[in-house]
């Protein structure tokens, strides 16, 4: 059986995206691929979502495309980051963490209340 | 990149979009493939996996930004193809919308022409005119006086310049024969002020306009340049004769360029101010008749102008208290002034085709909504699809956007066509430099009006609560118009619908109430039977210049004109009713108490003939008309009007009694019944109007004929007895007298004329709506009056259960119409006459014609839905 998948909370996607991106030019299907590898099969990114956000950012200008030769031997898009995109990845990065400490405490205190 | 290039690239972006999503859905394959799954199974697992390639293109494109102008296009291409399936909808409601936008462009564009800018003078928004006004008790215009305006110039300091200038008819002679031209009086400063000048020659010097030497120097304008000297580019310095002024040969020293005509409009020919009038008429502080150009300082506001004449004629006021005290001037603006008569009427005009419009667009709203509830299941498949409510909106918008983009396109024509023929229609004559076009401003009207009709037309039916929810639309598919709030809407749009065609209805029902007052009115006179000949006499034949003469040349010219056949009698006077040229007098009473200055009588008086009152057909009360031997330069005998008689010697005798005009004492020999001489509305305390006799001192002569048939069929004959009299006779004018008198009305007629036609068009449109509607919900109930009838209800209980329907929608309509009528009638009043603009009559009889329309537009729907058989009807569930 397959193990259990979780939707993307709200907003995190074009986070995960650029984190990806970060890590070197990379196809929309490298994409996908990667992140359900990185979360061990636990984030599954709907595929109806992906070139959306995609073409979301790259039309803010975190992203850059451009059409390069792929392994398949045909050419493919390869995003990958721009100055913009690392500056915003920077910040959504701090603000995660943020967020996640932040509902971990909650958690904790909640938890610690009810033993 | 801009929104256009973006436009532009679109299939480029289109075929990478393609290519990439393709790539995915390749490698997605490739993979299965690698564990083992055969090519076929690998690729439907991967499309399966992927999604809607479809949706997720349009999801692409919606982030890329520039979907809108992407889905405009398609939308369009999607509205046009839409609206091609249901022709009879699109022609419908285009032709509606063009009716309404074409009329709104129509009335526009002449609102447009008549705009402040429209004046053609440089920088005219700081031109003005100044008028000399008396308060006695209500305040009336009474022009300036030379040394009035002398003052206001000398001593003010909120004008670049001032000009006195003043429009008169003259005689011209030396050509085949005596023509009379409209001339203008102007100070020298009237061309600078107007930024114009010659295009031959000069305008007048300061010392050309001087009492002390008055000089004979005219400029001529640009068509009689070419008429009479065949456009000589050596005119200036020749001689042009002209009858009427205080010289005979004057020398032309100037030629103005084409299109100039003066503030008269029709002036072809500039004389010095100085020689307006004689000369002790000039040094008379009282003796006021011209009004005053004048151009702002840069700067100075008109207020700031009207505060500075206020303080001065206060100063002059208490200077001259015999002849200044209650005055005041008027500062007004030019373009005001020159297009006085037309604003009103068509603020008018622009509030009905308004009123037009909103009946269209109702009418319109309610077809789109019909066809909307048609299309239930189209709409409930494409939001199972996936497009959002919010693009279904757009694309019903879209599709009411291009139904009112083509009206409009239609509309313009339409307007094209109307415009010039209400200019040309139009009684309130349009000033020569007016031409109505379609300029940008009016297309930018034409745009904003159709693109507010559009998107109100989608936004309407498309935001009823159940329009457009894909629930509503797979659960009540077939029978969404049924649904309550869409019933709101629909009667909603029913009543506004029926209001706006009741308000159009009762203006245009006050209209022709008043025409048709002013048509019976009683004038005094009978102008169906009297032809009016103007014409203008030598100075020599009218015995100016030489000692008084008996009345030969005059009552010769008489005698010939009553053997006319069908001419029973004929008379000479020194103007006619309505003909605009009768002047005031003071005048005094006989063993009257003394009055206030301010507040002396006045009276119009006209010198006569003694056939004046049998020619024209006004009754004598009292006494006779004048014998032979009174016509006299200087008369001793009055007859006077009836209101005059009546405010003196109220039951009592007039005759015999004496009074002064001027310097003359003349005794009262008759009273004449009252005639409407210069308004067909006038107020209850007018002027009194006294008859002199004739004297033969006129050198404008109105000769009155009276016919036993038709009085223009007279013209021609009349014409050639005149010219076989005397050649020097210049005849300017030969009209009937009802032509005059029916000029008056004719504003308020071509008023009327309009306002009818839009009455029914609103009539036409509302009864087109109201049949819609009832028809629509015949065909929606037919199931239920299926049953009904199965179940033995007869022909009549479905039919007045089809009328109820209608008729609250009808009777609030007509209510909140009628209420409307009354709120919008005070507008109207101006141009009201003997009708009150809340007249119960029209509003019962627009009312009942209205009320019968409906009915008949109700009645015919209704009446198919008792021919429904129950059984095909029940069939069709």
């Amino acid at each position: 059986m397959a193990p259990p998948r979780s939707d993307l909370p709200q907003g995190t996607l074009d986070l995960l995206i650029l984190q990806v991106v970060a890590l070197g030019p990379i196809h929309g299907y490298g994409i996908a691929q990667r992140l359900q590898q990185i979360s061990r099969d636990v984030l599954q990114v709907q595929q109806g979502s992906l070139y959306p956000a995609l073409h979301r950012l790259e039309n803010r200008g975190y992203l850059a495309a451009s059409w390069k030769p792929s392994d398949t031997g045909r050419d493919a898009k390869f995003y990958r980051l721009t100055t913009k995109g690392r500056a915003q990845l920077k910040q959504e990065t701090a603000n995660w963490a943020r967020l996640a400490e932040a509902v971990q405490l909650v958690l904790q205190a909640a938890g610690g209340g009810a033993r | 990149m801009s929104g256009w290039r973006r436009l532009w690239r679109r299939t480029e972006l289109d075929r990478q979009l393609e290519a990439e999503l393709q790539d995915h859905l390749d490698r997605l394959t490739a993979d299965y493939v690698r564990t083992g799954l055969p090519e076929v199974e690998a690729r439907r697992r991967a499309q399966l996996e992927f999604g809607g390639l479809e949706q997720m293109k349009e999801a692409s494109r919606d982030v890329r930004g520039f979907s809108l102008l992407d889905d405009l296009a398609r939308d369009t291409r999607h509205a046009l193809r839409s609206l091609g399936r249901s022709p009879g909808f699109a022609v419908v409601a285009i032709l509606t919308l063009a009716v309404g936008i074409g009329t709104n462009t129509a009335i526009f564009s002449l609102v447009n022409a008549v705009r402040a800018g429209a004046v053609p003078y440089e920088a005219s928004d700081r031109l003005v005119l100044l008028w000399g006004n008396v308060r006695q008790p209500q305040v009336a215009r009474r022009g300036a006086s030379l040394p009035d305006f002398l003052d206001w110039r000398a001593q003010s300091s909120s004008f670049e310049d001032l000009a006195a200038f003043d429009g008169q008819q003259m005689t011209l002679l030396g050509g085949d024969e005596p023509e009379r031209i409209t001339v203008e009086f102007v100070s020298p400063s009237y061309f600078p002020l107007l930024r114009t000048t010659t295009r031959l020659g000069r305008t007048f010097a300061a010392g050309e306009d001087l009492l002390s030497s008055p000089t004979p120097v005219v400029v001529i304008g640009d068509g009689l340049w070419k008429r009479r000297y065949g456009s000589d580019p050596r005119v200036v310095g020749q001689s042009i004769a002209l009858g009427g002024g205080p010289f005979r040969d004057y020398t032309i020293v100037g030629v103005m360029p084409p299109g100039f005509r003066g503030l008269t409009d029709t002036a072809e020919l500039w004389l010095p101010f100085s020689q307006w009038a004689p000369v002790d008429t000039m040094h008379d502080r009282g003796a006021r008749g011209f009004p005053v150009l004048a151009r702002l300082r840069h700067g100075v506001g008109i207020t700031v102008a009207q505060d500075e004449l206020h303080r001065l004629s206060g100063l002059l006021a208490e200077t001259y208290a015999d002849t200044n005290a209650n005055r005041s001037v008027e500062v007004a603006r030019l373009d005001a002034e020159l297009f006085q008569g037309l604003r009103p009427a068509l603020r008018t005009l622009m509030l009905a085709v308004a009123l037009v419009l909103g009946i269209a667009c109702v009418n319109v709203a309610n077809l789109s909504m019909t066809r909307l509830a048609g299309r239930q299941r189209d709409t409930a498949v494409r939001r199972a699809l996936g497009a959002t409510r919010a693009r279904l909106l757009r694309q019903l918008v879209t599709e009411s956007c291009v139904l009112a983009a083509i009206g409009a396109a239609c509309g313009l024509v339409i307007a094209r066509m109307v415009v010039p023929a209400l200019v040309a229609w139009s009684p309130i004559a349009f000033p020569s430099f007016v031409t109505p076009s379609l300029d940008w401003r009016v297309a930018l009207f034409t745009t904003v009006v159709s693109l507010l009709c559009g998107v109100s037309l989608g936004l309407v039916p498309g935001l009823q609560p159940h329009a457009l929810r894909l629930v509503d639309a797979l659960k009540d598919a077939a029978r969404m118009g049924a649904g309550r709030s869409t019933r709101r809407l629909r009667d909603g749009l029913t009543i506004a619908e029926i209001a706006l065609a009741i308000v159009l209805l009762v203006a245009a029902g006050l209209l022709i109430r008043s025409v048709r007052n002013l048509a019976a009115l009683d004038l005094g006179f009978d102008p169906d039977t009297t032809l009016a000949v103007f014409v203008s006499v030598p100075r020599e034949t009218a015995g100016l210049d030489g000692p008084p003469r008996p009345v030969v040349g005059i009552s010769a010219l008489l005698e010939r004109l009553e053997t006319l056949p069908g001419v029973t009698a004929a008379s000479v006077s020194s103007d006619l009713p309505f003909d605009g040229r009768s002047s005031a007098q003071f005048f005094v009473v006989e063993g009257q108490p003394p009055v206030d200055p301010q507040d002396r009588p006045r009276a119009y008086q006209h010198r006569v003939s003694p056939a004046f009152f049998r020619t024209l057909g006004i009754p004598l009360v009292r006494g006779r008309t004048f014998a032979e031997q009174e016509l006299t330069r200087t008369p001793t005998v009055v007859v006077v009007s009836e209101g005059l008689a009546r405010r003196f010697w109220p039951g009592g005798d007039p005759i015999g009694q004496r009074l002064r005009l001027g310097s003359d004492w003349l005794t009262i020999i008759g009273v004449a019944g009252d005639v409407r001489y210069r308004r067909l509305r006038q107020g209850p305390d007018v002027d009194p109007d006294v008859y002199l006799p004739w004297g033969d001192s006129n050198q404008h002569l109105a000769i009155a004929l009276r016919a036993t048939g038709p009085p223009a069929s007279l013209a021609a004959a009349t014409r050639a007895a005149i010219r076989d009299v005397d050649r020097s006779i210049a005849i300017s004018r030969i009209a009937p007298m009802r032509e005059l008198s029916v000029r008056q009305a004719s504003p308020a007629r071509f008023l009327m004329w309009l306002m009818g036609a839009f009455a029914v068009m609103a009539l036409f449109l509302a009864a087109i709506g109201i049949y819609g509607v009832v028809s629509y919900l015949v065909s929606q109930r037919t199931s239920e009056i299926g049953v009904r009838m199965a179940l033995g209800a007869d022909r009549r209980a479905v039919r007045r259960l089809m009328l109820r329907q209608s008729a609250w929608p009808i009777a609030i309509g007509l209510a909140v119409g009628l209420g409307g009528a009354m709120a919008v009638g005070p507008l109207l009043q101006s141009q009201l006459f003997g009708v009150a603009a809340f007249d119960l009559a029209t509003l019962v009889g627009v009312a009942a014609l209205f009320g019968s329309v409906a009915m008949l537009a109700s009645y015919v729907p209704a009446r198919r839905a008792t021919r429904i058989d129950p059984l095909s009807a029940i069939r069709t569930e």
